[in-house]
């Protein structure tokens, strides 16, 4: 098996990890950094726990070989709090109800600031489509739709 | 000394926010995965059988040992004991045969993942092949091959009916009135036969165990479990040690919703553990494995006969249900007793007759699953009033209404139902969806609809089952409570927290209810199932607030020469009616107060403790299910969906749903409407995609690439709920359970709405596009 | 029993440098060394044990791969390591090739399309490959490198069977090309599928109207998806709509000779009976949708 130094910038903070060719960024994140937040699911992209921003973009880390993080920018749901400040889509989770064990919340929480990143005035129909690759069993989904809604209503209030 | 502001809002009642939920969105809860082990960590996989029923001839690993990093192989032979919740049928590993698709045959200890996994090529197992049982109704049969032949000699409590020399795991039957004699009276009869298939709980987080073994003794076993002190129970006395030196650690969990309690995967790690000592074992399951090996829901065969009078009340029904329960029933069976007991729904009949059968097949093992039988049996029960009402021309609605359970009513085990709010349910969610009117599709392709069917259940649990919890008073006025019930997302330690501020009187704020549970630190609970948490948790932690709220008025009592009950605790202070005199506690809860003088101390720190387990549950005679109290109580509710069908698909659309519950008392009402959101959608998930797609016992869908369930886009955008409160006589400020109710109609809603849409009766789940559309088919609705 | 790894088995990860060096190492370890884009399929499929691979070779940082450009006069140009989403968001594509972006959108999830690829879906050859009907129609050209260097190669015959394509060892796709599609085209894609979002197909058809000097006045081009080994041209329902004047009669016609033209299977995904059916009412729809645009 090959072996990688490879240097990447997890959360702002710049790393260098030593890993395996067959190791998953999920398992980078979990194992090597002891990021946790980040969660396995299913290890083959269809729940959508494992979802972390990758060079600015949602991705599944489990469909992500370590390896290829060499130089990539990577935020997991630890690094969505900016100087002890809870992200908006943090705040309107909590505030809503969305969330009831928690697991698929660090996915959401990166697939809905993705999609606010992207799309500042998303409609429900786009945020639902967002959120259709992170699987929920708890919720019922639609309080994390509403979060998402209101999310970007305070973010375009705090814009203009 | 001013007076405290008595504080007039109490929290119970109020919906504040869930304890646990800034770690939550945050990445730091920790979960059983989450922990960090260091290097001495070990891992596990398993060697599973590809066969649904065979006899283990050999298990040959000896080359797997010799695998560098490969520490220990054990299979059955190392573990002859039984395991079980209510009828002991299971071994940690198959020992001489394998019942199921993926039943363990050995497990693999080695350094690394990895290795372990590599090892388990190297293990052969030689099976001589048997004839599977595929079909619970053949199972029952003489003609089946006999899946265990050892039921006769299986431990199991005295409410559970084997048929040793059968498959039949348990009998249960009720028979009250004469139905034969009530046939003839009835104006209107309906006769149907229901299939409901198995389906997967799929909590987002996979089970995942690490045990680990001291040479002194101590067995430790950190788990997503909903159960650790059932499963410390059953374990410890499995592998014989004592319940004090197996400590189980639960952190939070990632959803359950049934397959986390009792005892499943977590006996492989500590079985391993026992082997080799000194370092821990983790057994985390592939999402694949999750599909294969978890406990299913069972799957159901019911057959149903229903009459009423000319009037539209119901006059009698016959229940035959054969339960498909896996290749192990060990808690299945009691899922059998709870179909049995509840089987006519929450409708008043006077004359019944259940055969409630639990078969053992080469299927995937039955278990608890929320809403434990209630989902299955209220497909058929849901659907058959309303083909009744049809067919004697009545109403559906008024139907439902006529013959619902009131309080008062004698139910089919004898037993008097305490007052329950469900004509008020149903008249909620009738409203919200102008049952009734017709509503017109919104494009010329689309056929519209509304269904509604109600629901009852109760917490199925053995009868005595318990709860106990202690409150801790800190010096700083905060307060501890400590239980044994776990969190699931379900929002438990929240309600604890309120209802401990409300029955001791201090702030909600001063209150953490925290987990991991410790069965070393933390105090008993039976399991957390049953939707029975709010209740029987909520009244030991009552009770023991009130044991602090005693303590701490008895020392005020004497400082003040008052009587305690002249005294009480508002916002954290201490009050006097009499005197007008206020202390606030964390002044004297753990240092206890100076008597006067300095002439000594009184007090001293205050825990409370409470418990609560009800006395009042009777057993059932054998032969007729009759019994003075069958269960607790009942929680009931109605639920109905508004829909549309696309004819060029067949797929469904939800637009609107709603659902109303009477839950005695709402704790905390904005969780109690996540529940019924959340419930109501995992049951739609059910109704519309759900099935483990068995084909010669071999699961053809056991990932999520072919098990779907809903996702965002497939809900309705609109989910209403409506809280219903009529209190409980036994309820900690009235309140009873809601966690797996909204999930009981969904499936009996959404196929009467499907049959109001399209005047086609699709009658087993789960209702997908093609299902749908072929029916259309063949009726003529689409060509 | 279908038993996954927990992770992905030991393997190595290789990132060459150039592509006559890539290429040359998958001819070297042909049968035990894959290319790959995104890898949403390979990852996947090298876990649950259906392929083995002892290298996986990232093609992704070779040239021009990741390169996206639009040529007024020559069309559009996609490197294969450009995933579905930066494809779907390309105004150029949105106004030129709005059938590929909407074939995107029905790719599993948003973040599975950060990293998929049409090409990587095409290489992969998946009869259910939902970008494959909409590369085909819009006339996609491959440009794949192989040990004797660049060459050309259309989709037509492109594909043998599930995962078979006529690639050989050592043959990289860099990129794809299309033609630019006429201005009045109309393209679209229906898929259905178990979840409304999300899943894979139970069958998936895309339509293609083009105004053309036919007796209808129209080219059309129907490509089906999971009904056939192999992405299915609608051949006999195309030639029906470009012999005759298109009224709703016609369409019904063509889309019953495309249900009639194919074989489904049944799988976990839905029955055979069911998707010919399927078939014949999205084609309908389908067809009824670019009629009724490009009409205009
Ligand atoms: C959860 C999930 C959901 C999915 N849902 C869908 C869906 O809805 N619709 C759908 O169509 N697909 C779906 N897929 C499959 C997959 O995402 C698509 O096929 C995707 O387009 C593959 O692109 P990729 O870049 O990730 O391919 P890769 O995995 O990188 O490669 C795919 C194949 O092409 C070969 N290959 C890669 N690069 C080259 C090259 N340069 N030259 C030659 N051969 C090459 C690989 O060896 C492999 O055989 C899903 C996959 C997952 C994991
Ligand atoms: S763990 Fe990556 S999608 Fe499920
Ligand atoms: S909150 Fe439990 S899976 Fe979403």
């Amino acid at each position: 098996m090959s072996y990688h130094r490879i240097t990447l910038k997890v959360n702002g903070s710049l790393e260098v990890v030593d890993i395996s060719g067959n190791m998953t960024l999920l398992q980078m994140l979990r194992e090597k950094l002891a990021l946790t937040g980040t969660k396995n699911g299913c290890a083959s992209g269809e729940c959508g726990a494992c979802t972390v921003l990758m060079n600015g973009d949602a991705v599944n880390s489990c469909m992500v070989l370590a390896a290829e993080c060499d130089g990539a920018e990577i935020i997991t749901v630890e690094g969505l709090a900016k100087n002890g400040e809870m992200d908006v889509v943090q705040k309107t989770l909590v505030d809503l109800g969305a969330v009831q064990c928690g697991f698929c919340t660090p996915g959401v929480l990166i697939s809905a600031r993705a999609l606010l990143n992207r799309n500042p005035h998303p409609t429900e129909f786009e945020i639902r489509d967002a959120l259709s690759g992170n699987l929920c069993r708890c919720t019922g989904y639609n309080r994390i739709v509403e979060a998402v809604k209101v999310a970007a209503e305070i973010e375009g209030q705090e814009g203009a | 000394m001013a007076i405290a502001q008595a504080s007039t809002s109490s929290v119970v009642g109020k919906s504040v926010k869930r304890i646990d939920v800034q770690e939550k969105v945050t990445g730091a809860a920790q979960y059983t995965d989450d922990i960090a082990f260091g290097n001495a960590l070990h891992h596990c996989r398993v060697k599973r059988s590809p066969h649904p029923h065979a006899l283990i001839k050999k298990i040959n690993y000896d080359k797997a040992l010799l695998i560098p990093g490969v520490k220990l192989v054990v299979t059955g032979e190392d573990f002859p004991e039984y395991v079980g919740l209510y009828l002991q049928d299971r071994n940690i590993f198959a020992r001489d045969r394998v019942r199921f698709v993926g039943e363990g045959v050995a497990a693999v200890v080695a350094s690394t993942e990895e290795i372990a996994e590599k090892a388990l090529d190297a293990i052969d197992v030689e099976y001589e092949l048997l004839q599977p049982v595929l079909d619970p109704e053949f199972g029952a049969s003489k003609e089946a091959p006999i899946i265990h032949p050892d039921l006769e000699k299986y431990e199991h409590p005295n409410f559970i009916f084997p048929v040793n020399g059968t498959n039949m795991a348990n009998h249960f039957k009720i028979r009250k009135g004469d139905t034969e004699a009530a046939w003839p009276q009835c104006a209107a009869i309906v006769e149907h036969t229901f299939r409901i298939p198995q389906v997967q709980h799929v909590p987002i987080e996979p089970h995942v165990a690490i045990a680990k073994a001291e040479e002194n003794g101590q067995v430790t076993l950190w788990a997503s479990t909903q159960s650790p002190f059932a499963q410390r129970a059953l374990l410890a006395k499995s592998l014989h040690i004592p319940e004090s030196d197996f400590r189980v650690i639960a952190p939070l969990i990632g959803g359950g919703f049934g397959c986390k309690a009792g005892v499943t995967m977590e006996a492989i790690p500590v079985a391993a553990a026992l082997k080799l000592k000194g370092v821990p074992i983790k057994l985390l399951l592939t999402r694949e494995e999750e599909f294969y090996t978890n406990f299913v829901r069972q799957g159901l065969v019911i057959k149903l006969k229903v009459g009423c009078d000319k009037d539209g009340n119901l006059l009698a029904m016959e229940n035959t249900m054969y339960w498909d329960g896996g290749a192990y029933t060990e808690y299945g069976v009691n899922v059998t007793r709870a179909g049995g007991y509840s089987s006519t729904g929450p409708y008043d009949i006077p004359n019944m007759r259940t055969d409630s059968i639990c078969v053992y097949t080469n299927h995937p093992v039955g278990g608890a699953y929320r809403g434990f039988g209630m989902a299955e049996l209220h497909t058929g029960v849901g659907q058959i009033m309303d083909m009744l009402a049809d067919k004697i021309g009545m109403d559906r609605t008024e139907f439902h209404l006529r013959n619902c359970v009131r309080g008062g009513d004698v139910l089919a085990t004898g037993m008097v139902i305490h007052e329950v709010g469900l004509p008020e349910c149903i008249d909620k969610v009738a409203r919200a969806l102008k049952l009734g009117e017709k509503e017109a599709p919104s494009a010329p392709n689309k056929l519209r609809g509304k269904g509604i069917a109600l629901a009852w259940k109760a917490p199925a649990m053995p009868p005595n089952a318990g709860s106990s919890a202690l409150v801790k008073m800190n010096a700083d006025g905060t307060v501890n409570v400590s239980v044994g019930g776990q969190e699931l997302g379900q929002g438990t330690f929240t309600a604890m927290a309120q209802i401990a501020a409300e029955s001791l009187g201090v702030p909600y704020e001063a209150v953490k209810v925290l987990g991991p549970i410790d069965t070393r630190y933390s105090p008993y609970e039976w399991q957390t199932v049953a939707s029975r948490l709010t209740w029987s948790m909520g009244n030991a932690v009552r009770n023991a607030a009130l044991d602090a709220k005693k303590k701490i008025l008895d020392i005020v009592a004497e400082a003040w020469n008052e009587k305690p009950e002249d005294l009480d605790i508002k916002d954290g202070y201490v009050i006097s009616y009499k005197t007008e005199e206020s202390i606030e506690i964390k002044d004297f809860v753990v240092y206890g107060l100076p008597k006067a003088d300095d002439q000594g101390w009184l007090g001293g720190p205050i825990v409370g403790a409470g418990s609560f387990m009800p006395t009042y549950v009777t057993g059932l005679d054998a032969e007729t299910g009759q019994g003075e109290r069958a269960v607790v109580h009942y929680t009931t509710g109605a639920q109905g969906l508004d829909i549309e069908i696309d004819k060029d698909t067949g797929r469904i659309t939800v637009l609107y749903a709603a659902s109303a519950f009477d839950v005695g008392k709402a704790i905390n009402p904005d969780m109690v409407r996540q529940q019924m959101e959340g419930g109501f959608v995992q049951g739609l998930s059910s109704a519309m995609f759900e099935e483990c797609q068995l084909v010669g016992g071999e699961m053809r869908n056991p990932s999520f690439v072919d098990y779907r369930i809903a996702t965002a886009i497939d809900v309705p955008e609109k989910i209403d709920t409506f809280i219903v409160e009529t209190a409980q006589d036994d309820g900690p400020f009235g309140a009873r359970g809601i966690g797996e109710h909204p999930l009981v109609p969904v499936i009996a809603a959404l196929a009467n709405a499907i049959y109001d849409a399209t005047g086609v009766r699709i009658t087993n789940p789960p209702f997908s596009a093609e299902k749908i559309y072929m029916a259309l088919l063949e009726a003529g609705v689409v060509n | 029993m279908h038993n996954p790894h927990p992770g992905l088995p030991e393997l190595d990860y290789v990132k060459p440098a150039s592509l006559e060096e890539a290429s040359r190492f998958l001819v070297e370890h042909a049968g035990e060394a894959r290319p790959f884009l995104g890898g949403t399929d390979c990852i996947v499929r090298i876990r649950d044990g259906a392929w083995t691979a002892k290298y996986m070779v990232d093609v992704k940082g070779l040239e021009g791969m990741k390169d996206l450009s639009f040529d007024p006069q020559k069309g559009l140009t996609i490197g294969a390591a450009v995933p579905m989403n930066k494809v779907a968001a390309d105004p150029a594509v949105q106004q030129h090739y709005p059938g590929l972006v909407e074939a995107c959108h029905w790719v599993a999830s948003y973040q599975l399309r950060s990293r998929a690829t049409i090409v990587g879906n095409i290489c992969n050859a998946s009869p259910a490959g939902d970008t494959i009907g909409a590369s085909i129609l819009y006339g996609g050209v491959l440009r794949v490198f192989g040990p004797q260097g660049f060459r050309e190669v259309p989709l037509d015959g492109f594909f043998k069977g599930p995962g078979k394509t006529t690639l050989q060892p050592g043959d990289i796709a860099a990129s794809i090309s299309f033609p630019l599609s006429h201005p009045q085209h109309a393209c679209r894609y229906l898929k259905l599928g178990r979840n409304k979002l999300g899943d894979l197909a139970i069958v998936g058809v895309t339509v293609m109207a083009v105004p053309a000097r036919t007796p209808s006045g129209y080219h059309f081009g129907i490509v089906l998806a999971s009904v056939a080994p192999v992405p299915l041209r609608a051949a006999a329902a195309e030639a029906i709509l470009e012999s005759k004047e298109i009224d709703e009669a016609v369409i019904a016609e063509a889309a019953q000779a495309a249900m009639d033209g194919c074989k489904p299977i049944n799988d976990t995904r839905g029955g055979a009976a069911y998707r010919k059916q399927m078939v014949r009412n999205l084609t309908r729809n389908g067809l009824m949708d670019v009629w009724t645009k490009v009409r205009k």
